[in-house]
């Protein structure tokens, strides 16, 4: 990896390189080998049409011709040999690479997930990975070899003729010239047609999401023209694209192929005073094409680089990314079953501490068996806050006790053994219900995974299928509604038997009786379980121990139902839009 | 007279076909898994319908595409007798000759350099064309369709085949049988020539085709299964990383961090396994490829040196069937390459017609009439509904909605309340049953007409990429910007909108993301309040948004359904309240109808959702 060592992202791969240097470099030397043999042909060639078929001398035809042969065997030995070393190192690089990078993204704190969003993480590991692992491999197989052959055929022509090297030098930079411009022009070109690719893809993306409202607005028209117009902008573009190439091409061809007539043209003149033989002439042609054919290749060894460059920086970036959340020198582990939360003056701000703040001085407790119900408006901080229970961020200001101990002197993994989190987003994985539950505690008797699922009311919609809990479900869980899936979700939190249990507005789709019966379990059924549960619903978080009122970061109220209603003006709002004026 | 090496599959002949940037490297294509068409010729002679009016062009690029490989064919020949020119030794050279040929040569090399830059000019509009007109056509096609195939396919498909698969169709029309044309010609020819040059010589070269064949059959044996498992295994790896770094917050709130490592270890190493396997197989078909374009080289020197020795050919013969036997050797590796390039598009160009074959929404009856300017009278009768024909969604529901009433759906996920909206839209049609807008069953109506009468407010908030004000004109293209201006008035969204930098003219990102849920929410049904509709329905149409943007949208809904047939579904108490009709729907059937206050009297399903919604627990 010769080149890429450069840039401080690109530092990661020097563990690589030393890691696999020695194989990567005798596949080169096999290479280099390969590339002698195919050198070596138009030369032996030339010695028999000028030795052989001039002198008459059947013997050396037919000798050479074995050399030839021999050559040709052995230069293909190498290229097998050097296969297999090759596709040996860039997919075990590929296999590290990834696993590292995984490893690495697994345990990234949430600081770092955010970064750098799902999606762009997804590509990093598969498309960027391949990537890589493609051009090391290209490396081994024709990178190499393309630069090799065209600066051994300028050699080999030179030392068969200095005389006639001429043509080679003057056709060689026209090429190289030719093929740049080529590129200057055109990726400019294709850059703008990806562009114009992404418009038609959005539209399109647009079009599908909203396909009900275009049909009860009729605006077909109106989504045809638009298509039309990005539709166009990209075939426009594109031809744009593909003429810039249409052009530069045949001008290539055309130079190499006047540099023949010129080798033709004054090779007759040098065959005529003999300084040169028909043969070398022959060879002399071949070993420009060769060169050409080198040239362009180098024009795509440059397209694979920029490629793999970047997609090497990409992974560069997570590899390198630091852990912001460091683990205390000596953690504890959390043994007392305390099962309270509390927050003492926190304040809290995603990214550097100069952006506003998302948490304001909260302050709370709760205790073992207690429920909190966390309100408020959208943004104002609920889920932001119970994500600093489990330590998936730190607080900027203040402490977080939990049982007692301030989480940042815990070890993560004790602390969240102790704490059960139902996201707003539900997650399921491939697998079957069964092994989703379990999720939760890998060791779960039958008669737990039951009971946690009879609590979430989910045992009767599971048993019900034809395969019970053995189920399978599609990726994301597909083939389950909203609220199915919601109360798997909360089971599967259940069966862990966790001391503190965090609802993140999680019963959104689970209609108003299946969700009290779940409360009632919950309540009557798990009485030393610590419950904070977020929601948009008021008559979720009514009847909670304690409740608090979220707004802009800050507590704007919190105690229990009647004494909001009293105090509490936003709780009040809250409540008449949602109940009605007269309340019950 | 080219010496094949690794970059042969670069060229097409000569050093043409330089295609550009972001072709890639050529890589063991010839041995990827192909997805075969399921029928070939049909599908050929479709797509040709398609090409339309640049078949005539198609014609002219072939006829270029012949030139142009006959002129290949034509140099060799010339470069051999130029070498014999010069065979006769010192002082013997035939320049008279050398001059002659030296001309034409360069004559032809301009004449080839005039041919396919035309050819690749002319290429690059019909290609382009061709899958511009095609994807109109698709997307024309889309406008048509029910709503039932969006709800079955997933986006993602859809749009895989708008643009993975046109892409591919287009590239092989502007290659793949450009590549296949020319090789054709290219071999008959060069065997043509090589006959008539020497037949014994043409013996000698063509020794290597056999072993071409056995080589690619042999190793393509081996390399396409090994790549559909790699195939197969790649898949589940993208799958494992896909999910687990999606539910990466979950993994680490529940410490499974080392669970999902231990097992993506396991799919990574078993890529590797048949990884190297594949790639080791793929990579001998290039170094074997080579070593036989090398005997066959060899055996030309050989066997021509010998003859020229005989004095039965000129050295210059066998400059020309070194050129030769490469021009015909070569199109022999590649036609693999360009059939299976060919197979794809053709597989891609029969899912792009898959579409277009799909149902449309059915054609309005004859005697179809407008309904312009409706009182808003809807009437069920008896309807029954399925999506599909064994699962009943709705069965026999019957309700009157009353000219400017309204009218909310209550009842758990999966009743069939939003089965109502899709029914009442004619986004689906009944099974049985029927529906009355002003006396007339709906199926009675032109769509458009029909349509044109409902304001419809969704969760899911369309915005296109667009101003604010062209979103909002969405709902009556007619609109000036004053209406405009009122309709975000009234739907409490002027106030938002002007306080953004270019206020009206804010350019929204894709799908609107730059505003809030709520923010959009409003901009809808300011687009609704535009559209003035008689018949208005709101499909949970605040059910994600926060409570206080929820009274900015609740006193906007009311001022929207004053005098308008109004249909509800939310889960919100307060705006079902006030409806005329509560109506609450589960399993499919009707189970209550009435006010609030009846239904709360009556005791049954609603009271007790009422309540259990407000009671508190006791404890």
């Amino acid at each position: 990896m010769f080149c890429l060592q450069r840039g401080g992202e690109l530092n990661y791969l020097g563990k690589y390189w030393s890691r696999y240097w020695k194989p990567f470099s005798t596949a080169v030397a096999f290479l280099m080998v390969e590339a002698i043999c195919d050198l070596l042909q138009p030369t032996i060639m030339s010695n028999i049409v000028d030795i052989g078929v001039a002198e008459g001398n059947l013997n050396y035809v037919l000798t050479q011709g074995a050399v030839m042969l021999g050559v040709a065997a052995f230069g293909a030995t190498s290229a097998i040999t050097r296969n297999i070393i090759s596709s040996k190192v860039s997919q075990n690089f590929g296999l590290d690479l990834r696993s590292d990078l995984y490893r690495k993204i697994q345990y990234f704190s949430f600081d770092s997930i955010d970064k750098f969003e799902t999606a762009s993480l997804v590509t990093r590991l598969t498309n960027d990975v391949t990537q890589v692992q493609n051009f090391v491999h290209g490396l081994m197989r024709i990178f190499v070899k393309a630069p090799l052959l065209c600066i051994g055929g300028l050699v080999m022509a030179t030392l068969l003729n200095p005389k006639m090297a001429w043509v080679l030098i003057a056709i060689v930079p026209i090429v190289g010239f030719i093929i740049f411009a080529s590129m200057k022009t055109g990726y400019p070109y294709f850059a703008k047609v990806q562009k114009a690719l992404d418009k038609v893809n959005g539209v399109m993306r647009e079009y599908l999401s909203g396909v009900r409202v275009v049909k009860a607005f009729n605006r077909f028209d109106f989504e045809i023209i638009r298509f039309g117009k990005s539709n166009e902008e990209l075939a426009d573009t594109s031809i744009k694209a593909m003429r810039v190439m249409a052009v530069f091409s045949p001008f290539i061809n055309l130079t190499v192929n006047i540099g023949i007539v010129a080798v033709l043209w004054f090779g007759g003149y040098r065959a005529n005073n003999g300084t040169m033989h028909v043969g070398q002439i022959m060879a002399f042609i071949n070993y420009m094409t060769q060169i050409l054919f080198s040239l362009m290749m180098i024009s795509f060894v440059f397209t694979n680089f920029v490629r793999a460059k970047a997609s090497s920086e990409r992974i560069g970036e997570v590899l390198s990314e630091e852990n912001t959340m460091p683990e205390a020198a000596s953690p504890m582990s959390l043994d007392k079953e305390i099962g309270s939360v509390e927050f003492d003056n926190v304040s809290f701000g995603y990214g550097n501490s100069t952006s506003e703040p998302v948490l304001r001085n909260i302050n709370f407790s709760v205790t073992r068996g207690e429920t909190l119900g966390i309100i408020g408006s959208t943004g104002s901080g609920k889920s932001t806050l119970v994500n600093l229970i489990p330590r998936f961020y730190d607080a900027t200001k203040g402490t977080i006790k939990v049982n007692g101990e301030d989480v940042r002197d815990v070890e993560a993994k004790f602390l969240r053994e102790k704490i059960a989190m139902v996201p707003q987003k539900t997650i399921l994985f491939t697998g079957s219900i069964a092994d989703n539950l379990r999720w939760g505690k890998g060791d779960a008797a039958v008669a737990d995974v039951e009971q946690a699922a009879e609590a979430a009311q989910a045992h009767s919609f599971i048993t019900s299928f034809p395969e019970g809990y053995d189920t399978g479900l599609g990726q994301g869980g597909v083939n389950l509604s909203g609220g199915q899936k919601q109360r798997i979700s909360i089971a599967r939190a259940l069966i862990r038997k966790p001391e503190i249990l965090i609802l993140d507005d999680c019963t959104s789709a689970v209609d108003v009786t299946t969700e009290a019966n779940i409360k009632h379990i919950l309540r009557n059924n798990y009485r030393e379980l610590t419950c904070i549960i977020i929601a948009q619903r008021i008559t979720s978080v009514m009847d909670a121990d304690k409740i608090l009122v979220m707004d802009n970061g800050e507590i704007a109220g919190m105690g229990k139902h009647e004494e909001l209603m009293d105090t509490c003006r936003i709780y009040q709002d809250i409540f008449h839009s949602q109940i009605g004026k007269e309340g019950i | 007279m080219q010496r094949q090496t690794d970059t042969s599959r670069m060229q097409g002949r000569g050093a043409g076909n330089f295609t550009g940037p972001g072709r890639g490297f050529g890589g063991p294509r010839s041995v990827m898994p192909v997805v075969k068409a399921k029928d070939f010729k049909k599908t050929i002679k479709r797509l040709w319908f398609y090409f339309g009016k640049e078949r005539k062009l198609l014609a002219v690029i072939f006829t270029l595409v012949i030139c142009s490989a006959s002129i290949g064919l034509f140099v060799p020949y010339l470069i051999g007798r130029a070498i014999d020119t010069m065979s006769g030794g010192v002082n013997h050279v035939n320049f008279g000759l050398l001059r002659i040929i030296a001309i034409t040569l360069v004559a032809a090399y301009i004449a080839d350099g005039v041919i396919s830059l035309m050819q690749g000019w002319l290429m690059a509009g019909v290609s382009q064309r061709i899958v511009q007109n095609l994807r109109c056509t698709v997307f024309d096609k889309l406008q048509k369709l029910t709503v039932a195939f969006f709800d079955l396919k997933t986006h993602g498909e859809i749009m895989s085949r708008l643009s993975n698969d046109m892409e591919n169709i287009s590239s092989t029309i502007s290659q793949a049988t450009i590549q296949l044309l020319s090789s054709v010609i290219t071999v008959i020819g060069a065997l043509a020539m090589m006959l008539v040059l020497s037949p014994l010589l043409t013996l000698a070269s063509v020794i290597t085709i056999p072993m071409v064949f056995l080589v690619t059959k042999s190793v393509a044996k081996r390399t396409r299964v090994l790549f559909k498992e790699q195939q197969v295994i790649l898949g589940k790896l993208n799958g494992h990383i896909e999910e687990t770094i999606s539910g990466l917050h979950i993994i680490k709130a529940f410490n499974h961090e080392e669970n999902v490592i231990e097992s993506f270890e396991e799919l990574n190493s078993k890529l590797n396994k048949i990884g190297v396997k594949a790639q080791i197989w793929s990579g001998f078909i290039m170094p074997l490829m080579n070593v036989i374009n090398n005997i066959g080289f060899a055996a030309v020197a050989a066997v021509g040196g010998a003859l020229a020795v005989e004095n039965l050919i000129t050295v210059g013969i066998i400059a020309s069937f070194l050129s030769y036997s490469r021009q015909f050797a070569r199109p022999l590796n590649e036609i693999a390459n360009i059939f299976n390039a060919l197979q794809s598009a053709v597989a891609g160009a029969e899912r792009v017609f898959e579409i277009l074959d799909e149902q449309e929404e059915s054609s309005d009856i004859v005697r179809a009439v407008e309904l312009r300017a409706p009182k808003g009278n809807v009437v069920f009768e008896d309807v029954n509904f399925g999506y599909r024909e064994d699962v009943p969604v709705l069965r026999n529901v019957s309700f009157e909605a009353k000219a400017g009433s309204t009218i909310a759906l209550v009842g758990p996920t999966g009743a069939g309340k939003t089965t109502v909206v899709n029914l009442l839209a004619r986004f689906y049609d009944v099974t049985s049953g029927k529906i009355l807008i002003d006396g007339r069953d709906i199926r009675e109506y032109t769509r458009d007409s029909l349509r044109s009468c409902f304001g419809i407010v969704l969760q899911d908030t369309y915005l296109f990429s667009g101003t604010i004000r062209e979103n909002i004109r969405y709902g009556n293209l007619n609109a000036s910007d004053m209406e405009v201006e009122q309709a975000a008035i009234l739907a409490n969204a002027d106030v938002f909108i002007r306080r953004l930098p270019k206020s009206y003219d804010t350019l929204l990102i894709e799908s609107g993301s730059n505003l809030s849920q709520g923010q959009r929410q409003l901009l809808a049904i300011a687009r609704a309040i535009l559209a003035d509709p008689s018949i208005l329905i709101l499909d949970e149409a605040t059910s994600s948004v926060d409570t206080r943007t929820e009274l900015h949208i609740q006193e906007a809904m009311l001022k929207l359904m004053k005098n308008r047939t109004s249909f509800i579904i939310a889960h919100r108490l307060s705006t079902i309240r006030d409806a005329n009709i509560i109506m609450v729907i589960d399993k499919g059937h009707i189970v209550e109808k009435g006010s609030h206050e009846e239904l709360l009297h009556i005791g049954g399903v609603y009271s007790n959702m009422y309540y259990s919604q407000l009671r508190r627990t006791e404890t």
